[in-house]
């Protein structure tokens, strides 16, 4: 629908408007039916739910949401392409392991938290470690960011696969490091502590504090994109992605603008990275691998690169095809057909699949950035060759 | 738009049609939940295991005691990581705890899946649910083995989980004696890193320095093996170099065992020249079995192999079960773990015809008072069962160890620690 309006543009802040009011809408849909109206219903209807989408899935989608929005800045917005970005999901995650759960029993030390002063280990509230899990993968969206500013594109991909391959081997190798044991090796840390809220700790059934909770760092992170894209550092990201050499002609300071998108992306991926562990309650070495950074960037490409919204869909769309849709599609066609085909095993072709067609047909994702749009389909009049123009 | 909306109309209404016509049937049956990975390699031991258990039940008419019991297959699984996975597994804890006919989950397959759900089900707030283990291994999760295991599991306070095999700390220390009663002197110990592997290796590492056992790898439990890489030979021409008897690979075939295999053969020879073991980590893998790199390999079993049982009881209901098991799906279960599912099953068969139906009683009649007991008659193991009702484990400990020959894996003896 969207497209059909693009040769009569709608005010983008109007537009804006009417995607966060969804947004809400849709939130605050879920949390009710969830809450108040899931576990009325007859048992039947609410194993249908259970199949399709069970409410923890929803959780756990929103992570993949505040990561893939993080993804979009260092990608959609600069133009940097990353496939290592599961890095900062992992330091994020292992953040929550470290600060706010037993595992560092040399020490005792509790800031805000919701467990018993006598445990021992570092428990520092859930609203503190999100903010220093941010904190530390912003300083390592730094320490990636500074010696990749002189490469471009395949080169810079490159650097940045390599280090998504590192930080998750060095949590799996972490546990003997000079006799130090890091990261727990791939037994991982667990459990973590729970979210405090006013009153009391969440404990593992608290869905709709939780949800509440990952909407609000949603939302957050969709305020801040939106906001920093129309200002001056959004700008120059901009710039930045359409041509380096004329925005560094043009004043831009690449450096900082760079090192910039790498510190606010990362600083995202950390705090998704905080939320799953709290979601999955610990850290495990051996889920953060090539395929989450590379799902990552699926969900900005389809969703619409550069596009806040479109980034959202489709991250949700991919979450969901990726932990229950799929599965759930899969029993229907073989109960209903008597087959017995294992569809979760197909995943990764249809991914392929789809990402090619997608490429064909609707190269600027499915809730295209107006801006890409334009450049992609520039000449489409004139039926000009589209390679030629930048 | 239009021809997409109706194909969207046409979908949404085939699915609600067949989801109601599926889910009709049982609607007030009590629920034992499965909990297994069902896909990468374990899946064909995991499938059997839910085969039998859904032919144990219709056997019992799918009743216990005066409750119809019905069963629900969880996988814990993903395609994309080829095994369980911790989302997922975080899931299906929470998918059980919502769903209010199930009154116990069997289950896991994996330790480290265990310790995700086990937490999960003890708050559950008209519980504690019960979980037994047909395959859980890791002695923390019952026992105190690393700093503040097994309590981190249970934050009520409450016991709700146990398991029907033996744990690794037997296992190890069972492999251990077993090698020098084949005249190993020396040993070199390999882990795959993960819960498993390392509890296993500790074990085997402490029981082989307690006999006296040269153990030429350093650290308490071995070395690490990297399962993500492509070969193994300088780690091999490494323990060539010590001339060991023996390799001790605690670990699972699935982290990149079948590699592991082929340039230990390669660098270190066949498996007559420098012996190997691996624990049952490595059992119920029929490409593994099938490799020439495995002929000769030991392997040690928590528990009484399908094939041992049979020859220990060859009338009694494990026999007649395995014989009942062919005749309905034409093959045999595969690997052992499938008749402990079963095993554990019973147990839960037998607390919930003693309970009043709901998953607190159910988790009473385990883990209260004398607990459940499965006499030798009755258990599909050939052997009483009995879960000690303080800490959830069993009371049969027994190892059993094989041979990988003729691409099978042959019973050698069950092995009584000493």
């Amino acid at each position: 629908m969207a497209m059909s309006k693009v040769k009569k543009p709608v005010k983008p802040a109007a537009s804006q408007r009417t995607w966060a009011i969804g947004f809400i809408i849709a939130a605050v849909v879920m949390w009710t039916f969830y809450t108040f109206i899931m576990f009325r219903l007859p048992y039947q209807v609410q194993t249908i739910f259970q199949n399709w989408l069970p409410p923890t899935k929803l959780n756990e989608a929103m992570v993949w949401v505040i990561c893939a929005l993080g993804l979009n800045i260092v990608v959609g917005y600069a133009g940097l392409l990353d496939l290592g970005f599961v890095a900062f999901w992992a330091i994020g995650g292992y953040s929550a392991g470290w600060f706010m759960s037993a595992f560092f029993r040399q020490v005792n030390w509790h800031v805000f938290s919701t467990v018993e002063p006598t445990l021992p280990g570092i428990h520092i509230s859930f609203w503190g470690v999100i903010f220093i899990g941010g904190l530390i993968c912003a300083f390592f969206g730094i320490v990636i960011g500074a010696p990749t500013l002189r490469l471009k594109s395949d080169y810079l991909a490159l650097v940045t696969l390599g280090f998504g391959e590192i930080i998750p081997q060095v949590f799996t190798n972490g546990e003997n490091i000079a006799g130090f044991n890091m990261s727990n090796g791939t037994k991982g840390i667990s459990p973590v502590d729970n979210i405090g809220v006013p009153g009391r700790a969440l404990g593992p059934f608290d869905f709709s504090w939780k949800f509440t909770i990952f909407a609000l760092l949603t939302a957050m992170m969709v305020f801040i994109s939106l906001r920093l894209r129309t200002g001056r550092l959004g700008r120059a990201w901009l710039a930045i992605r359409e041509d380096e050499l004329a925005a560094s002609m043009m004043g831009v300071p690449l450096m900082r603008t760079k090192l910039a998108a790498y510190s606010v992306g990362a600083f995202t991926g950390g705090i998704g990275g905080v939320a799953f562990a709290t979601h999955v309650n610990g850290v495990f070495a051996d889920r953060f691998n090539f395929s989450i950074s590379i799902i990552l960037l699926a969900m900005v490409v389809l969703g619409g690169m550069g596009n806040v919204w479109g980034v959202m869909v489709g991250a949700l769309v991919i979450a969901w095809v990726n932990s229950t849709g799929l599965q759930a599609m899969g029993d229907l066609v073989n109960t209903s057909l008597h087959t017995s085909i294992n569809f979760p095993s197909y995943n990764f072709v249809l991914f392929g699949g789809v990402l090619i067609f997608m490429m064909l047909f609707k190269r600027e994702g499915l809730i295209p950035e107006s801006r890409l749009k334009a450049i992609m389909h520039e000449g489409d009049d004139a039926s000009a060759n589209l390679e030629g123009h930048h | 738009m239009k021809i997409r909306s109706r194909v969207f109309g046409i979908i949404a209404a085939a699915a609600l049609v067949s989801t109601t016509l599926t889910g009709c049937s049982s609607s007030n049956d009590l629920i034992i939940a499965t909990d297994l990975p069902l896909q990468g390699s374990s899946f064909d031991s995991n499938d059997s295991t839910n085969k039998a258990i859904a032919l144990y039940l219709k056997q019992q008419g799918y009743t216990a005691g005066t409750y119809k019991v019905a069963m629900k297959i969880y996988d814990n699984a993903t395609a994309a990581k080829g095994g369980w996975d911790d989302a997922q597994c975080a899931a299906n804890a929470q998918a059980h705890v919502a769903n209010k006919h199930e009154v116990a989950v069997m289950g896991t397959y994996n330790s480290g899946c265990a310790k995700i759900i086990v937490p999960i089900l003890n708050q559950d707030p008209t519980g504690p649910m019960a979980m037994i283990s047909d395959a859980n291994t890791n002695p923390g999760l019952t026992k105190a083995w690393n700093p503040g295991e097994p309590d981190v599991y249970y934050p009520t306070g409450t016991r709700n989980y146990g398991r029907v095999c033996t744990t690794d700390d037997f296992q190890g220390a069972a492999a251990a004696q077993f090698a020098q009663s084949i005249g190993v002197k020396s040993v070199y110990v390999l882990n795959d890193t993960q819960t498993y592997g390392q509890g296993v290796g500790q074990a085997f590492t402490t029981e082989a320095n307690k006999l006296g056992l040269k153990v030429l790898s350093s650290g308490v439990n071995g070395e690490g093996w990297d399962a993500k890489q492509t070969s193994y030979e300088a780690l091999f021409t490494k323990i060539k170099a010590l001339k060991p008897d023996m390799v001790y690979i605690a670990g699972i075939f699935d982290n990149n065992g079948g590699q592991l295999m082929k340039d230990k053969v390669k660098v270190l020879g066949d498996n007559t020249k420098v012996k190997v073991m691996a624990p049952d980590g490595f059992t119920g893998y029929p490409e593994f079995n099938k490799m020439a790199e495995a002929e000769g390999v030991y392997l040690s079993f928590a528990g009484l192999s399908t094939d041992l049982l049979l020859a220990n009881n060859p009338t009694g209901a494990g026999a007649k079960f395995v014989a009942d098991y062919k005749a309905e799906y034409g093959v045999d279960p595969i690997g052992s773990y499938p008749l402990y599912g079963v095993a554990a099953v019973q147990v839960f068969m037998a607390a919930i015809a003693a309970s009043d139906g709901t998953r607190a009683g159910v988790q009473k009649a385990i883990f209260s008072g004398a607990g459940i007991t499965i006499s030798a008659n009755d258990s599909v193991l050939g052997k009483e069962i009995a879960i000690d009702p303080a800490t959830g484990d069993t009371n049969a400990i027994d190892i059993t160890i094989e041979v990988v020959k003729g691409g099978a894996e042959t019973t050698v003896t069950a092995w009584t620690l000493k």
